[in-house]
């Protein structure tokens, strides 16, 4: 049973579910899980603050605001977020410039506001695989709470 | 101007003006590869920005892709995809040595960018010329992973403005009877703030 989460959507779910998100570039996917309740949410997110950009269109898109919703429909589930674990991956910069800029890559600020949040929000961030500039698909098992990670062009796999 | 507004007097237009576009790219890719092009007729999808990687054919897909930004009158990115075979294939014609794998070094890069440049630049100055316009492409950027990966970073710019992508598409084909082929696929898409500039200049405002 696996549900792919496409670009701005998330999911929440419970073991044996998988849920995908594919082809992040410097996309965000924040993976939550609370091990007690076998419960977790994965989040394919694509700017970095909410506040930012006058908040257009649906929240989902947004790191800061997704997470803060994901947090919000795990604990209404059944979740404690004192027992939340996130793990993030993706925030590459898939086109290097050939300028060195002054300004982080929307990748890494995507990643820095994931961190940021969790944070504030005092949830634990247990693993991260972020940066370089290859794609990534992720899966996220809720029955383990293991984040396995695919990239296409070195055919290589990962868990976190 | 939002993309979900667009009528279908404007979609047309829009069609031809990237038609007119890429006749132009396309002469200079044949001159560039020595095969004749062909070219489908252009598509022009408003989609959801999450739904944009399955219309590249599945976000998993190995892909080239070149992205210039347009700078001047109007704003906007061009991207172009080539799967994973096609651009090996434009690699052999283009350093004349055949290359059995795709492999990503600097002679390579620089040989794709240059396809690049010079198909938006064709592509570009055909349509300033026909809106009466100053388009001008920025440097090239290159990127090989999966289609989802290299298309996510054209959609962050796109979803500042909201949740809709307006896409001008043109797939072209290299003359299947003259050996093995070349198959691209040719993205415009105009910031919503500039699509009013397009429609403007070939008159029909809405």
């Amino acid at each position: 049973m696996s549900e792919r989460i496409g670009i701005a959507q998330f999911a929440i779910g419970h073991k044996p579910q998988v849920l995908k998100a594919y082809g992040l570039g410097s996309c965000l996917a924040v993976a939550l899980y609370d091990p007690e309740a076998e419960l977790g949410g994965l989040g394919h997110m694509l700017l970095p603050k909410h506040a930012r950009y006058g908040g257009v269109g649906a929240v989902g898109k947004f790191v800061d605001a997704g997470i803060c919703q994901m947090v919000d429909a795990l604990e209404q589930a059944g979740a404690q977020r004192h027992q939340l674990v996130a793990k993030i991956a993706g925030g590459a910069n898939m086109f290097e410039s050939a300028h060195q800029t002054l300004i982080d890559s929307i990748g890494a600020r995507n990643a820095r506001s994931a961190r940021e949040t969790l944070d504030s929000l005092g949830v634990t961030l247990a693993s991260e695989d972020v940066g370089g500039n290859r794609g990534r698909t992720v899966a996220f098992d809720l029955a383990s709470g293991m984040l396995m990670i695919y990239c296409a062009r070195d055919n290589s796999e990962i868990s976190i | 101007m939002s993309f979900e507004r667009l009528d279908d007097e404007q979609l047309d237009a829009l069609k031809e003006v990237s038609s007119i576009g890429m006749g132009h790219a396309a002469t200079a890719l044949s001159q560039m590869i020595g095969q004749t092009v062909m070219l489908e007729v252009p598509q022009v999808t408003i989609t959801e920005i999450r739904d944009v990687p399955d219309h590249l054919g599945g976000a998993e897909q190995l892909m080239v892709g070149i992205t210039l930004q347009i700078l001047g009158d109007a704003r906007g990115s061009i991207m172009l995809l080539f799967p994973k075979e096609s651009a090996q294939r434009l690699v052999s014609s283009l350093l004349g040595k055949e290359e059995k794998e795709l492999v990503m070094n600097e002679m390579t890069v620089s040989a794709l960018k240059e396809v690049g440049n010079i198909l938006a630049s064709a592509y570009l100055s055909a349509l300033g010329n026909l809106l009466n316009r100053t388009l001008i492409p920025s440097v090239p950027m290159l990127a090989y992973d999966m289609a989802g990966a290299v298309v996510d970073y054209v959609l962050i710019d796109l979803s500042e403005e909201g949740d809709l992508a307006l896409m001008v598409e043109t797939d072209f084909i290299g003359d299947p009877k003259q050996g093995p082929t070349v198959k691209g696929h040719f993205f415009l898409m105009p910031d919503p703030s500039t699509l009013d500039i397009f429609l403007n200049s070939v008159g029909v405002a809405s």
